[in-house]
């Protein structure tokens, strides 16, 4: 990792379709704010379904920044994707003009748990409601989970390493380690996150079937992790794109170095054995940590996979004990999507931006609606915290078992 | 059924089907880049193919998928329903 000459990966861009905001802005606002904007269940055909809140994108309008031939192609959670990745290349300043004359030095990576659910509904809608010819051919390529990276890469025009992870909740957090290492190999700039789109009928009775799918009816109690109060998480939909590029070229363009993608490792427990995360979890960190070549008390804030089982939640306090000692208990945690539900793989992207964030004006942000933590752990909860913050620690586990914990060093923005 | 496929028609279908829009009158001006220059890609003609049968209930040849240009697509899918009828 501290080779001399070692092609470093840079945050430069956040890209953010969330519930609680459609761009970064409104994101930040919201997250340090400590806003809950968790509702019931609105989308249609889903009103009926034993799961009674989710956190929802109501503010998104599609054809407002995507043509209207790449909408017609593709599902929700890949306009999430296109919008996010839009968001992230202005705010990274990097336009067409910038990204055509040297097409193979940028590409895409996404993770995606499920894929297009709505499209997919409605083609088999289609399918068995009035037969094989009524449905259309964009139903081949919409429902795949690598339909995001794909349609990013050839509505931008990407041509470099382009690539999905299928790793479970925490391939959000491994499809960025994945944008680094492609930028460590040698390509400029990677476009990478990841966003979801579950709040679809189908895709809802699809989670019915996880026994940690909160079923809940008041938005203010269905996801209280780390409480003896836990009853489960509460989905959600949106994510967010991020440009994941070298650190010297980011420099040399005169870009924000907003934040370094220092180290990650990613374990697999097994699905549902949260006993056994705690291990997975520990040993992640300390593999992330040991490849960023930092100290367990050089971590100044952990964003918490935060799942909200009783049994998950002390896993996860206990893993941190684990791997950071004494810091365990001391170093601020907090769990913003709380706030706004888990987007699967989008929920650790998500976390990420808000890491970054977080660090950029040194405030940690809280987690809503949670209140009386029983875990031996410092979380942030009621309102935000003020602190010097260089080193923040992300972490993550998927249902089906993965375990991925990721290291952000501060950026010294464009010094 | 055996009506002619105008090109306001299939301008219609251009945009339910694909995306895409565009003024019927421009569709018979384009060159040989034709479909491709709109940003009508091979599932987006597959698409507007599959429309025409299920509304005309008559399968349209395999060229027709194929084509190349908006009059080249009319020609065949024209000359098509006029056999059929």
């Amino acid at each position: 990792m501290s080779a001399p000459h070692e092609r470093r990966a840079a945050i430069t861009g956040i890209g953010v379709v969330a519930p609680n905001g459609t761009s970064t802005d409104t994101f930040w606002k919201a997250t340090q704010e400590g806003l809950s904007v968790l509702d019931r269940v609105t989308r249609e055909g889903c009103e009926h379904l034993p799961l009674k809140v989710a956190g929802e994108v109501r503010a998104f309008e599609p054809a407002a920044t995507i043509e209207e031939r790449f909408l017609v192609q593709t599902d929700r959670f890949t306009h999430f994707a296109m919008a996010a990745a839009d968001f992230a290349l202005d705010d990274a300043r990097l336009g067409q003009a910038d990204t055509s004359e040297e097409p193979y030095s940028i590409g895409v990576v996404t993770a995606a748990g499920s894929g297009g659910g709505a499209f997919g509904q409605r083609e088999l809608q289609q399918l068995w409601g009035k037969g094989s010819r009524f449905v259309g051919p964009y139903q081949s390529i919409a429902w795949f989970y690598a339909a995001s990276t794909g349609q990013i890469s050839i509505r931008r025009g990407f041509k470099g390493p382009c690539s999905v992870v299928a790793s479970d909740e925490a391939g959000g957090l491994d499809a960025l380690a994945h944008a680094a290492r492609a930028v460590r190999r040698g390509t400029d700039v990677i476009v990478a996150g990841s966003t979801e789109a579950p709040l679809a009928p189908y895709s809802v009775v699809c989670q019915l079937g996880y026994q940690e799918l909160s079923c809940a009816a008041d938005p203010s109690r269905a996801y209280r992790p780390f409480t003896e109060a836990a009853c489960g998480f509460v989905p959600a939909e949106g994510g967010a794109m991020l440009v994941v590029e070298a650190e010297q070229a980011a420099r040399e363009r005169g870009a924000d170095v907003r934040a370094l993608v220092a180290g990650h490792a990613a374990t697999f427990t097994g699905a549902s054995r949260w006993a056994e995360s705690r291990g997975g979890l520990a040993h992640a960190v300390r593999q992330a940590l040991d490849e960023a070549g930092c100290a367990p008390e050089e971590v100044d804030v952990v964003f918490a996979d935060a799942l909200g089982v009783p049994e998950a939640d002390r896993a996860e306090a206990l893993a941190l004990a684990d791997a950071l000692g004494a810091h365990g208990t001391r170093v601020p945690v907090t769990a913003p999507k709380t706030g706004i539900g888990r987007g699967y793989c989008a929920a650790p992207v998500l976390d990420t931006a808000a890491a970054v964030l977080a660090m950029e004006h040194g405030l940690i942000p809280p987690t809503p609606n949670v209140f009386d933590v029983c875990h031996d752990l410092d979380l942030v909860t009621g309102r935000a915290r003020v602190a010097e913050l260089r080193t923040a620690l992300v972490l993550s586990r998927g249902l089906m078992g993965s375990n991925s914990a990721l290291v952000l060093r501060r950026g010294a923005g464009n010094a | 059924m055996t009506a002619q496929i105008t090109v306001e028609v299939l301008a219609a279908l251009m945009k339910k089907a694909a995306g895409v829009t565009v003024a019927p009158d421009a569709l018979l001006e384009l060159g040989e880049s034709g479909f491709d220059a709109l940003g009508v890609d091979s599932l987006g003609l597959l698409g507007i193919v599959g429309e025409l049968e299920n509304t005309h209930g008559t399968p349209m040849p395999p060229d027709a998928e194929r084509c190349k240009t908006p009059r080249q697509f009319l020609d065949l899918v024209n000359s098509t329903l006029m056999a059929g009828a």
